[in-house]
């Protein structure tokens, strides 16, 4: 790692929330609230944390997507645009349809179904191709299409295909090389094996990473498993109820976890040649309709002081790159055991 | 096949099991009306039966029946004797054909159209004013909108004739003068057709087009900034199987007619002669008719059999 990546996004107090009224009654899911990070250049960043969280949320508002219920209520994204950091979240629609695909897109979740079930893969390929590439010719776009399918490790057949006839995998593939064939600078990815089979996962892994590294572009993955980015991240950041409460380097975060919560993703992955019984993480998450006063953690919280009753942590740098939001660390009680 | 084999043979059976016999009832109009002779009554009898193909058993009269129908004779009409059913319906049928089937297609198209829009742009202004309109003239019986249409642009404001299918004394042909009368005496009809099947159309294209605009493929379009042309287009193509299927039902069932359009409207259509046929007990013309709109819907059936793979690749046949 470099001592001091080129930040290619930088995500600052960002609040998106769902708004919805029913009967009068307006209730208001904070799913990504006041999270501040960075992404670097050529990096594979790993955002974890369990299912609604707000994963999904925080890669709408980078991608500019953001449609009632969500609404923004505070905050910048600036990307870095030509050298220049400029914050998206004042783009108009226009705008933020130029960038998307052409500097950043999104392999989505559950991206079984996203390709158009009654078009055959080529011409999904070649309305895309309209889209974003208009000056390419009808030759060289067969040419380029079949040769970048082919370094995805997709047979040629699979362009006369509909959908339904290639598997889970192959359509997974097929949805990754449309989200990185005109060689964005940031693809952020939502959850890119899950319901796939093992082995099947492996292979999009390693083929996500194979991109990455040959683009030298960055890669964003949103994955509650983390085994995934044991395997692949480069740093990891952990979301637990709409914010970012630790993230570090990925060795660094395995190795010496410090928030409470992390400790409990960690030590619940399985390890080569231990047979003891992994349990999950006791209790649920809060309502993030609701969230109570002081740090959102503190019902399933071990170690919980009273400080974290009434003030939110906010996170701290401890370490080289290494941040965590935890008073058990940033109080100075780092030399408690682990 | 079957489903015109079966549908023949309850067009063959129903009218024998009703009690009205049609002889009888022939009779006893025409000796109502002038004295005659009890043996020329007998005679009458005789050949009115054998003409119905009344006679026999009811496995000869069966396969009496089939023989006729297969060599295209639907036998006599009742009433309207000597014309043959075949040729009252050969008169009548083309004009509902005209009429329903152009406006049975505006309305679809102009339904799909609106329906899209209105679902794609589903939180803009004027869709929810469309929709709103919508709603308010859905309910409206089609009879009251005929009627409507009838009274303002036909007797109030005399732009269109009341009634016909074109102007008395003028021959079908491709002049100038014909067609624009056919034009004319149609508008009205086809006008209120359309705006008594739009309604469902609209909502029906309307909530399948928000229920697409949510999955998972259009989302990735709309992501990925596709043009919305093509977004559109996309819609709309996944919203054809249920949608055609509807078009080619509607179309295969013309041919008994619209008898409320063509009342209001005094339509030369098959709807106001099978009205007629069902007043005056003319089972022949009734049978003749329904034949027809079997023959409609089972060839609708077909067609629709062998486009549906042709609109949705998932569904193959072995
Ligand atoms: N359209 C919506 N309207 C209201 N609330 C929503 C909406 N979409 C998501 N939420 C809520 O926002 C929160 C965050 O959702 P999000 O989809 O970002 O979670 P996630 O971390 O991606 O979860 P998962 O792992 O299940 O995909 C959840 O509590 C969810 O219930
Ligand atoms: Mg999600």
């Amino acid at each position: 790692m470099r001592s001091n990546p080129l930040s290619i996004v930088k995500v600052e107090e960002l609040k998106a929330y769902y708004v919805s009224e029913s009967y009068g009654i307006n209730s208001v899911v904070k799913a990504v609230d006041d999270v501040s990070f960075e992404i670097y250049e050529d990096e594979i960043l790993g955002i974890a944390g369990e299912s609604g969280c707000g994963k999904t949320t925080l890669l709408k508002t980078l991608l500019g997507t953001i449609k009632p219920p969500l609404s923004i209520f505070g905050g910048r994204i600036f990307y870095r645009i030509e050298d220049e950091y400029r914050d998206i979240l004042s783009f108009r629609e226009g705008e933020l349809r130029d960038i998307r695909w052409k500097i950043v897109s999104y392999i989505p979740q559950g991206s079984m179904s996203v390709l158009n079930p009654v078009r055959k893969i080529k011409d999904t390929f070649l309305d895309f191709m309209e889209a974003h590439r208009p000056d390419i010719s009808k030759s060289e776009f067969d040419s380029l299409v079949k040769n970048y399918l082919g370094a995805l490790g997709l047979p040629t057949e699979v362009l006369d295909s509909y959908p339904h006839q290639l598997s889970g995998g192959m359509r997974q593939r097929v949805t990754i090389a449309l989200s990185t064939i005109f060689k964005p600078k940031i693809v952020l990815a939502d959850e890119p094996t899950t319901a796939l089979d093992v082995v099947v996962q492996r292979g999009i892994l390693q083929l996500l990473r194979k991109i990455q590294r040959e683009e030298k572009n960055t890669l964003v993955v949103v994955s509650h498993d983390m085994g995934v980015h044991a395997r692949i991240s480069d740093r990891v950041g952990i979301m637990y109820a709409g914010k970012i409460i630790e993230i570090g380097n990925t060795e660094e975060i395995y190795t010496n976890p410090l928030h409470p919560y992390t400790r409990y993703l960690i030590s619940s992955l399985p390890k080569i040649g231990d047979k003891a019984y992994r349990t999950g993480v006791p209790g649920s998450p809060p309502s993030l309709s609701n969230l109570p006063a002081g740090c959102r953690f503190q019902d399933r919280c071990p170690e919980i002081k009273d400080i974290c009753r009434e003030e939110e942590p906010s996170l701290v740098e401890v370490n080289d790159n290494h941040k965590v939001a935890c008073f058990l660390v940033s109080k100075g009680e780092e030399n408690y055991e682990s | 096949m079957i489903v015109i084999f079966v549908g023949v043979t309850i067009v063959f059976i129903v009218p024998r099991l009703t009690p009205m016999d049609p002889v009888q009832s022939i009779i006893s109009r025409v000796t109502a009306l002038v004295d005659t002779d009890p043996r020329a009554v007998e005679k009458l009898v005789e050949t009115l039966t054998d003409l119905y193909g009344l006679r026999g058993s009811l496995l000869e009269q069966y396969l009496r029946f089939w023989k006729h129908l297969l060599s295209g004779d639907l036998g006599p009409s009742l009433t309207m004797f000597p014309a043959s059913v075949v040729d009252i319906i050969k008169i009548s049928l083309p004009w509902t054909i005209g009429l329903m089937t152009i406006s049975t297609i505006i309305a679809w198209l102009l339904g799909i159209i609106l329906g899209t829009l209105a679902g794609y742009f589903s939180n803009k202004r004027w869709s929810q004013i469309l929709g709103t309109v919508v709603m308010c003239i859905y309910p409206i019986p089609y009879y009251i909108i005929a009627l409507i249409l009838v009274l303002l642009f036909a007797y109030l404001l005399p732009i269109f004739p009341l009634m016909g299918g074109a102007s008395i004394g003028l021959k079908p042909s491709f002049s100038w003068s014909f067609i624009t009368s056919l034009l004319k005496h149609g508008f009205l009809p086809a006008i209120s057709l359309v705006i008594g099947t739009i309604g469902w159309i609209f909502m029906s294209q309307r909530a399948l087009i928000s229920r697409l605009v949510a999955s998972d493929f259009i989302v990735f379009a709309e992501t990925a900034s596709l043009p919305r042309k093509k977004i559109l287009s996309y819609l709309i193509r996944n919203s054809m199987l249920p949608q055609i299927t509807d078009l080619a039902l509607s179309l295969g069932g013309i041919f008994s007619g619209a008898i409320i359009t063509e009342q209001v409207f005094s339509y030369p259509g098959i709807g106001v002669v099978l009205y007629s046929a069902i007043l005056q007990g003319d089972f022949n013309l009734m049978m003749g008719i329904s034949i027809f709109s079997i023959i409609g819907i089972a060839t609708a059936a077909l067609v629709l059999d062998l486009i549906y793979p042709l609109l949705d690749p998932r569904i193959r046949y072995k």
